[in-house]
């Protein structure tokens, strides 16, 4: 493996955004008019191919909503782009649910709210209570979200009463008819802190999701890693006007790291990305890699961690993922604020841009990009910056 | 007068960490306003308005919020004109009642104020929402005087407000060129309230002494005023849009914001600047050179990125000055305060004072009602963002420390609860 650090044009391949550099004088500077490539393979031989369609081709970056609701609600984390109208939700609407209270604490935080792109409303969508009888812990929304097209939408919840994994429950996903309103709970002995961005495959009267589950075995922080994050296939059933029925469960990825942490409460596998050729890709936080499972749709048993797609080089534990429409995986980094297009079909790591720019944090825009999601013409995408409880279109 | 509102910026209303040695050991800023031939210079009492709203600024502020204690009306009228009669002698430079022969009995006034001269004091008394309605319950006929604008303050992302220093039925701000000043009139005020009235909570404060016509800089150390949005009697003053009795008052909003200095000390100077839209040493808008050179918001780069940040304090707070003016000039509302504490290591924090008028929710691009109104430039100054947890009790680095208090202030005239229905 080896780190090509290719200098070009300012107007091809990796740069910070634009109104970024405005913000940040001494990344420009260190920074336009290069192209970080790094390529990948087995052999080790260097490969520096010019991407085409990805990355290199967004160049604006648009604050377009807060997210935080009326009840002060922060830290978005999920945030998916609704396939379908129905009941309050509007097609090509933005969801988003916040991680925390309006205290700031992590675990406690209830609230989705929409962001209308044509009215630029936001709005709030849902505002589930705090302790649900089937979901132990109560409530604390993560990055595990999804809307069916029969309207429903199903949320994770990995709560904590004291903002640290130390007063963590079990958690569960929680069932949302379009109004908004709960309609059903999802736990049980396979769910435990389902965090992960969800991957789905909708024939609505049927859909298959997929989430990590980042709490077994989680503790405190101050705990060493543990490896006993899974990726679950759960198989529903969606019987007309009725909300979804499970189905199936299956265990499809086990041992991945996991660790509680003071800082962003729990680190673990969180972007889940299906592919056409019916791999679900991970993003392996603590392995600082991406990582493959092989028809993730069929398979009947687990695949382990998987096998690895892409390890290190731009990789600075990755975060939220998204396949794009050119078939490349973008993968936001936790602990700096960049998006990386990875193929997955090589491996390559293709190029990377610093979308998040605060440098509020250091390096700029960590811990901020939980939520990734492309427009509905696939023409851009959708990330949350944490620190500003915002939603940005790059484009 | 001044021409510039004095609601319009923060400039004058800071308070600081170091207010509070000041006035707990009339020190410096005691020693500052003995050398000042300007002691013995006063501020009108009576007027159209209240003075300390438009009156240039004073270097101190003791800012009180009081709870009414008593159940009487009649207790709360006597005790506004009993304020009214010591706030008059007091702004003058007298003791707060006349001191009397007879030693045998307690003095009238304390005196830490003699010899001190009126130092500019201003007194200016306001109506917070208890005074109208208390826990529900209009306990003195007045509910249905409450002004419409008189509302209260929607969340602010990190707001963590302390019971105890929010809110309250009335106020009282002291404004003066001396601590002590300032400090013995709310105290004498105080004093003459017992039995019908008590203190809830109060917060000292200074100001820059900058040189006459320029703009003051803040505690960020940046140029802060040089916008303004407009007259006072477009922004601040009330006119036919309010009740009668709130003719020639106004609102004002007090909160403490913390600032996190030591994080804000160790960011880059260009990026300090991008948070707040002007370059730090000219106050000139990002671009240009000049500190009234007109703010460009439309400019962007190559790209279409705005060269001014979204999230830019300026940015920010003209869409609150516009929509205020246009929408609801008596509205009032503060910049949200910091919602973390520094990463790791002992943190310092400073306690200020914003006293703003006639902005409304604070409000970005693409957002609609207040959705948008935390994203207050001051947030990212003094929140170093650490992943999520910044403010979990766990790191100890967010003390809730911020208050507020909205009240209506009234003129001199008017220094009486408007009659209670029969």
């Amino acid at each position: 493996m080896r780190l090509i650090i290719n200098l070009r044009s300012a107007d091809a391949g990796f740069r910070p955004r634009a109104g970024g550099a405005m913000r940040m004088p001494g990344l420009r500077g260190r920074l336009t008019g290069l192209s970080v490539v790094l390529a990948l393979s087995a052999s080790g031989t260097a490969l520096a191919a010019a991407p085409a369609g990805g990355l290199e081709t967004m160049h604006r970056h648009t604050t377009v909503t807060s997210t935080v609701p009326a009840n002060g609600d922060q830290n978005p984390y999920a945030l998916i782009v609704a396939p379908v109208s129905s009941g309050k939700i509007h097609q090509g609407d933005v969801l988003i649910d916040n991680f925390n209270d309006q205290n700031n604490l992590q675990g406690l935080g209830t609230t989705i709210v929409d962001y209308n792109p044509e009215t630029k409303a936001l709005t709030l969508f849902a505002a589930i209570p705090r302790h649900l009888d089937k979901c132990p812990g109560g409530v604390g929304l993560t990055t595990a979200m999804a809307m069916l097209k029969s309207g429903w939408v199903i949320v994770g919840s990995l709560p904590s009463t004291d903002g640290t994994t130390a007063t963590k429950g079990q958690g569960c996903l929680i069932v949302l008819d379009s109004q908004g309103h709960v309609a059903d709970v999802i736990a049980g002995p396979t769910i435990n802190g389902p965090w992960g961005n969800m991957a789905v495959v909708d024939n609505g009267s049927s859909a298959t999701l997929f989430v990590s589950n980042t709490g077994f075995g989680v503790g405190a922080p101050g705990q060493d890693v543990v490896k006993q994050a899974t990726v679950l296939r759960i198989g529903l059933s969606i019987p007309e006007g009725k909300p979804p029925v499970v189905i199936s469960q299956t265990v499809i990825g086990s041992g991945f790291g996991e660790q509680a942490d003071k800082g962003v409460f729990i680190i673990g596998p969180t972007g889940l990305a299906l592919g056409g050729n019916g791999a679900l890709y991970v993003s392996d936080a603590l392995g600082n890699r991406v990582a493959a499972i092989p028809n993730a749709a069929t398979r009947t048993d687990s695949a382990g961690i998987g096998h690895e797609v892409t390890k290190d080089g731009l990789l600075r534990r990755p975060l939220a993922m998204v396949m794009a429409p050119n078939g490349h995986l973008l993968v936001t980094n936790g602990l700096n604020g960049q998006v990386v297009e990875i193929d997955p079909t090589t491996g390559r790591q293709l190029q990377a841009q610093w979308v998040d720019t605060d440098k509020a944090q250091s390096p700029p825009g960590s811990g901020d990009l939980f939520g990734i999601a492309m427009t509905p013409a696939g023409d851009g995408f959708y990330y949350v910056e944490d620190d500003m409880n915002t939603v940005v279109l790059a484009h | 007068m001044s021409g510039r509102c004095p609601f319009s910026s923060r400039r004058g209303f800071l308070t600081a960490a170091g207010g509070l040695v000041a006035a707990a050991s009339s020190g410096l800023g005691a020693r500052a306003a003995t050398a000042s031939p300007g002691r013995d210079l006063t501020e009108p009492f009576l007027g159209e308005h209240q003075g300390g709203i438009a009156t240039p600024s004073q270097s101190q502020t003791y800012f009180a919020a009081i709870d009414l204690v008593t159940t009487r009306v009649s207790d709360v009228a006597n005790l506004l004109r009993t304020w009214t009669i010591a706030a008059a002698r007091l702004t003058a430079g007298q003791t707060a009642a006349p001191l009397g022969t007879d030693l045998s009995v307690p003095a009238a006034d304390s005196g830490e104020a003699l010899g001190l001269g009126p130092a500019r004091l201003t007194i200016t008394f306001g109506f917070g929402a208890g005074l109208f309605v208390k826990d529900g319950n209009d306990r003195y006929g007045l509910a249905a005087h409450r002004p419409e604008a008189l509302v209260d303050l929607p969340n602010f992302t990190g707001d963590q407000l302390q019971e105890a220093r929010t809110g309250g039925d009335l106020s009282i701000q002291a404004r003066a060129d001396d601590p002590q000043v300032a400090f013995h009139a709310v105290r004498q005020l105080v004093r003459l309230a017992y039995g019908a009235a008590r203190i809830r909570w109060a917060q000292t404060g200074f100001s820059a002494n900058s040189a006459a016509g320029s703009t003051p800089r803040n505690l960020l150390g940046f140029k802060d005023g040089t916008q303004t949005p407009g007259s006072l009697d477009d922004v601040v003053w009330v006119g036919a849009e309010g009740p009668d009795w709130m003719r020639g008052g106004s609102y004002v909003v007090v909160r403490r914001i913390r600032l996190v200095l030591e994080h804000w000390d160790q960011m880059e100077t260009d990026f300090q600047e991008q948070m707040i839209g002007r370059h730090k040493l000219s106050g000139a808008p990002l671009g240009r050179s000049g500190e009234f050179d007109a703010l460009d918001l439309d400019a962007t780069d190559k790209d279409g990125n705005p060269l001014i940040p979204d999230n830019a304090h300026v940015r920010l707070a003209t869409a609150a000055r516009r929509s205020s003016v246009a929408d609801t000039p008596t509205t009032t509302a503060s910049i949200s305060p910091p919602n973390a504490g520094r990463r790791g290591g002992r943190e310092w924090s400073t306690i200020q004072d914003y006293f703003s008028s006639a902005t409304s929710a604070i409000r970005g691009p693409g957002s609609s009602g207040s959705s948008i109104r935390s994203r207050s430039s001051m947030r990212s100054i003094s929140s170093p963002r650490t992943p999520a947890a910044a403010c979990s009790p766990a790191r100890g680095a967010c003390a809730r420390t911020s208050s507020s208090a909205s009240v209506c202030s009234i003129r001199p005239e008017a220094v009486t609860p408007p009659a209670a229905p029969p």
